[in-house]
């Protein structure tokens, strides 16, 4: 299914830096594009809750280069290309508040 | 303001390029709203990021359908929403999920979302969980997954990059002398991270 068939899909972000179409040779889903926003009284039955927002502030304050060691270690790439299988599914990151897991922006 | 390390992953997720097709979902618990991030609606949340395609809505839609003729209308319940999430995660080629501040959420709806993610997860072996929070809930999350664990310890580059944005950002610009920006971006960043 082509998402292009749904005009009136919606992203989020400032549509500047990031959440660009992922796409591959001959089929693009874009990360971001919910086809169902056109439909609200589907999207308030499944939740009343639109975490996208809090992730749009939240990006706003992020500065850069701030967390990049987590994308250089070995566990982040090992569980971005889903090595492992279903035993490396999950990677968890943890730290007491203030360590830069919350609070560094 | 929470999630910076979880907003930094969704958006390198959704920048580079994948070899595959992706669709990332994230949540970002909150103790402000805990009462309302029960696990039935975080699941919802997380299943409306990944309407992303015609075959998946059509299922969820056929679900409001046939809840709708249903007396009270709307009794979505957890097993439904798990079911409708399976689906949604089995038809889509690779699906990333994020989730922040885990230690957040009532512990009562911890173990339950936990539970449900693993569910999804023993039908969709290859989808990936990013999972960010207090040491406190390790112990939760060792119970439910075999799960790889990073410790975050403060980082010296990242202290100093705040710092510099901070004094950047100083009114009081003529308190300042590079003398004094020199040893507040020396010695603070070691202190913190014992470096």
């Amino acid at each position: 299914m082509d998402h292009t068939s749904y005009p009136h899909s919606v992203s989020f972000g400032d549509g500047n830096v990031n959440c660009n179409n992922i796409t591959n040779s001959n089929n693009t889903v874009n990360v971001n594009k919910i086809i169902a926003d056109e439909n609200p009284e589907i999207m308030r039955w499944l939740s009343p809750l639109d975490p996208r927002r809090r992730h749009q502030d939240v990006r706003i304050d992020r500065l850069d280069g701030v967390g990049n060691w987590l994308l250089e270690t070995s566990e982040f790439q090992g569980w971005r290309r889903s090595e492992g299988g279903a035993g490396g599914a999950v990677l968890f990151c943890y730290g007491d508040p203030g360590v830069g897991k919350t609070y560094l922006r | 303001m929470a999630g910076n390390l979880s907003s930094l992953v969704i958006d390198t997720l959704c920048d580079e390029p994948c070899e595959e097709e992706i669709a990332i979902a994230m949540f970002y618990c909150d103790f402000r709203d805990k009462e309302e991030q029960t696990t039935i609606n975080v699941m919802g949340a997380i299943l409306k990021q990944l309407l992303v395609r015609g075959e998946v809505l059509e299922h969820v839609q056929k679900a409001f359908q046939k809840a709708k003729k249903e007396v009270g209308g709307r009794g979505l319940r957890l097993p439904d929403m798990v079911q409708m999430l399976k689906q949604a995660v089995a038809t889509l080629p690779k699906v990333f999920i994020c989730i922040d501040a885990l230690d957040e959420c009532l512990p009562k709806n911890l173990l339950e979302l936990l539970g449900s993610i693993k569910d999804i997860l023993g039908e969709s072996p290859r989808m990936r969980i990013f999972v960010t929070g207090r040491p406190q809930v390790e112990a939760e999350i060792i119970r439910v997954f075999t799960s790889v664990t990073i410790p975050i310890s403060p980082k010296a580059h990242d202290i100093k990059r705040y710092l510099e944005k901070k004094l950047e950002m100083d009114t009081e610009q003529y308190a300042m002398s590079d003398c004094l920006r020199a040893d507040i971006l020396r010695v603070i960043p070691e202190r913190i991270s014992g470096m």
